[in-house]
């Protein structure tokens, strides 16, 4: 086993962890599973760092251009967009949306684990890092906007049939739910117009022209079209709740099915280049 | 009746309650011999008047009486407060003989703990209890019916409860219609302080959850009111602002929280009235609870987008869901009382003569022991005589030390100055000490 998958094995053993911890932390309200959900996850975001770290270093480019490697970098991403979170306000239900999904995602990579493939050199340039990187806390702070937005429509519901006293009544209040989705959506939204930008700069250096008919780019303009919708009736319509929940839910099954659709059916130029 | 089991032979000393609580007797009786606050003092020193009472304390609320008594008989003690109770209060001892239970020895701590810990209250874990037990002690120690023994026993009593409320939620979950009411609004809202309740009828009930509404920090408040004139007068009671009634509907859209608890022949508030309300705040949530019976408003309002609407019943479903947690929560604040009550018990059997006099001797022989090995090891070689002659002055000098105490301790045995002397010596050579204790020292 090379150091690069032992790490991210020893990654993917701590999202289970925090898996765990969290689901612990909301079921029997105690502190211990709930200092502990924190520090599993900042553990298994070193570890997962430093795999995706030595895979770089071997391949010579960071390593995002393979589908394992797409997922494990987008499950870091959504950990460490979650510990920022985190940082400012502890929400242990949200972790255990989280863990799970990092957990799984980080579980996929490896279980389609190939070695590093070389880059064409035609890609290789300074935009990878910065198309790459963009694209993916874009997916990630949208992930995020997902999971509350799961938590909300599962508190919403709870409070609407004035059932679930059980474990559902320690989520999040929706005023909070609503507003993380809220501040997820804007950021989400910023860094998704740069990614597409960039990737589209990049296209233009790379070929000359603008990449117009690959299909990852309809899918991230049909989900920047969902996300962009949706902060317009926020902002002016006073769209909130249930239904921005719904449109968070719609614009990110749109990205879960860009991603594993264009890759696993290798459409286009990012088919081609994972 | 458990009497105090006596210890190794020595005097047998007891603590004794007898009394009567919400479950062993009805109100009509409770508030018969219930104990105004003024005539404790007196009828402490009645208490202590009694033969072979040598301490006693009274705790009376409206939901129970306990006389505590210790002394070198328990069970002849025991025997003697029915009759206590009866004179005091001018009733016949048979009516209040059925309602009245005994506890002795271990099983009289364990009473006063469990009372102290509020597991022995109509509501569990409701704070009150332990503050008039602490106010009642005081009165009983001020009159120097208390001493060593009950002092010991209610402090001890006050620390096992405070642990109690630290170490287990079982005051954590409201019981009352306002804190459910708050509880659920944590379901929508994070914070308060942001928040404007609109109250829509003004009378206790709407009072008390207003109350309950603004210690959680609620903002603002509006009070409707179908006579403005009340309206003005809780309004300005609780610091909100009074409404006109009649266009109650015109501040809706400000109201975060909405309390109708006022009845009527139809509804107060429709679907449509909240719909524009909540074009007007933009859809941000509402929650509106309804004490009123019948309803105040529509049922059909909770199928609106982000309005909550809950009912009185809802709101007692919380608070005996909540009830339920608590007697969870007693059952470890069980184990607790148990633990406490064998430390408890520990110091107090030390308390009698024979195994203070064991460890008294023990700790000095020890101590002479060690020291003659040392002065031995620094003599160099001695022979058998003068190691004896050496033994034999040590042995001597800690005989002649623990004469006079002995002897004081053996004097006193089973009279009412025994415990003070007993402590004096354990405290003054450190015998034994009770760990984790320090809160009388």
């Amino acid at each position: 086993m090379t150091i690069e998958l032992l790490f991210l094995r020893l990654a993917i053993a701590l999202y289970l962890a925090g898996t765990l911890a969290a689901l612990v932390g909301i079921a029997v309200r105690q502190d211990l599973p709930r200092t502990l959900l924190p520090r599993l996850l900042w553990a298994g975001f070193g570890v997962h760092a430093v795999s995706i770290l030595v895979r770089s270093w071997t391949a010579g480019h960071i390593a995002v251009t393979t589908f394992d490697e797409a997922l494990s970098f987008l499950a870091l991403t959504l950990v460490a967009v979650f510990l920022i979170v985190h940082v400012r306000r502890p929400l242990v239900a949200l972790g255990a949306v989280v863990s799970p999904l990092a957990f799984g995602l980080t579980l996929a990579a490896d279980a389609v684990y190939r070695g590093a493939r070389p880059l064409p050199p035609v890609l290789d340039s300074a935009w990878l890092p910065v198309h790459v990187v963009l694209s993916f806390l874009g997916d990630a702070v949208f992930a995020l906007a997902f999971s509350a937005s799961l938590l909300y429509l599962l508190q919403e519901r709870r409070l609407k049939t004035r059932r679930g006293r059980g474990v559902l009544r320690f989520l999040p209040s929706l005023e909070t739910l609503d507003r993380l989705n809220y501040a997820c959506l804007v950021w989400g939204l910023i860094l998704l117009t740069l990614g597409i930008m960039s990737g589209i700069v990049w296209a233009h250096t790379a070929w000359g022209r603008f990449w117009s008919s690959d299909p990852k780019l309809v899918f991230s303009l049909v989900t920047w079209a969902i996300y962009v919708v949706l902060l317009q009736g926020r902002m002016t319509a006073g769209w909130r709740g249930r239904w921005a929940a719904t449109l968070t839910i719609a614009g990110f099954a749109v990205i879960v099915v860009s991603l594993i659709g264009v890759n696993v059916l290798q459409l286009g130029q990012h088919g081609k280049a994972f | 009746m458990e009497a105090a089991p006596a210890s190794r032979g020595a005097a047998v000393r007891g603590i004794v309650v007898v009394g009567l609580n919400h479950r062993s007797a009805p109100v009509e009786v409770r508030e018969q011999i219930a104990f105004p606050n003024g005539r404790l003092e007196a009828a402490l020193r009645r208490l202590l008047e009694l033969e072979g009472v040598s301490e006693a304390a009274i705790l009376s609320t409206c939901n129970r009486v306990d006389v505590v008594a210790c002394g070198s008989d328990p069970d002849h003690v025991g025997g003697l407060l029915p009759g206590f109770l009866a004179r005091e209060h001018g009733v016949p001892e048979p009516v209040i003989a059925g309602h009245l239970y005994t506890h002795a020895g271990r099983e009289a701590v364990r009473h006063l703990f469990r009372v102290a810990a509020s597991l022995d209250s109509m509501v569990v874990g409701e704070p009150q209890i332990l503050g008039q037990m602490k106010e009642q002690y005081a009165v009983a120690a001020a009159a120097g019916a208390s001493g060593q023994i009950l002092h010991r026993c209610f402090h001890k009593s006050f620390s096992v409860a405070k642990r109690i409320r630290s170490e287990t939620a079982i005051a954590e979950k409201g019981v009352s219609v306002g804190s459910a009411a708050v509880e659920l609004a944590r379901g929508i809202f994070d914070r308060f302080d942001d928040k404007a309740a609109l109250l829509l009828g003004a009378g206790t009930m709407a009072e008390l959850t207003a109350r309950q509404l603004l210690a959680q920090g609620v903002g603002s408040l509006m009070v409707a009111n179908r006579t403005f004139d009340r309206a003005i007068a809780v309004a300005r009671d609780l610091g909100g602002m009074p409404v006109p009634w009649e266009r109650m509907t015109r501040y809706l859209p400000l109201a975060d929280l909405v309390v109708a608890a006022a009845g009527g022949d139809e509804f107060l508030i429709r679907p449509p009235a909240v719909e524009e309300a909540m074009r007007e705040r933009r859809h941000r949530p509402m929650f509106l609870i309804d004490l009123a019976v019948p309803r105040a408003l529509d049922p059909g309002l909770n199928g609106l987008d982000n309005v909550y609407v809950y009912d009185i019943d809802d709101l007692d479903a919380v608070v005996a869901d909540n009830r339920g947690a608590r007697t969870r929560e007693a059952a470890k604040a069980e184990v607790i009382v148990d633990t406490e009550v064998e430390a408890f018990w520990h110091w107090f059997t030390s308390l009698e003569a024979v195994p203070t006099i064991v460890a008294l001797r023990e700790k000095l022989d020890d101590i002479r022991r060690r020291e003659l090995e040392r002065s031995l090891v620094a003599l160099g070689p001695v022979d058998a005589r003068q190691r004896a002659v050496i033994e034999r002055l040590t042995q001597t000098i800690v005989n002649k030390i623990l004469h006079a105490p002995l002897a004081t301790l053996r004097e006193h045995r089973a009279d009412p100055a025994e415990a003070f002397y007993i402590d004096a010596a354990r405290r003054l050579f450190r015998l034994g000490s009770d760990p984790g204790d320090d809160e009388d020292s």
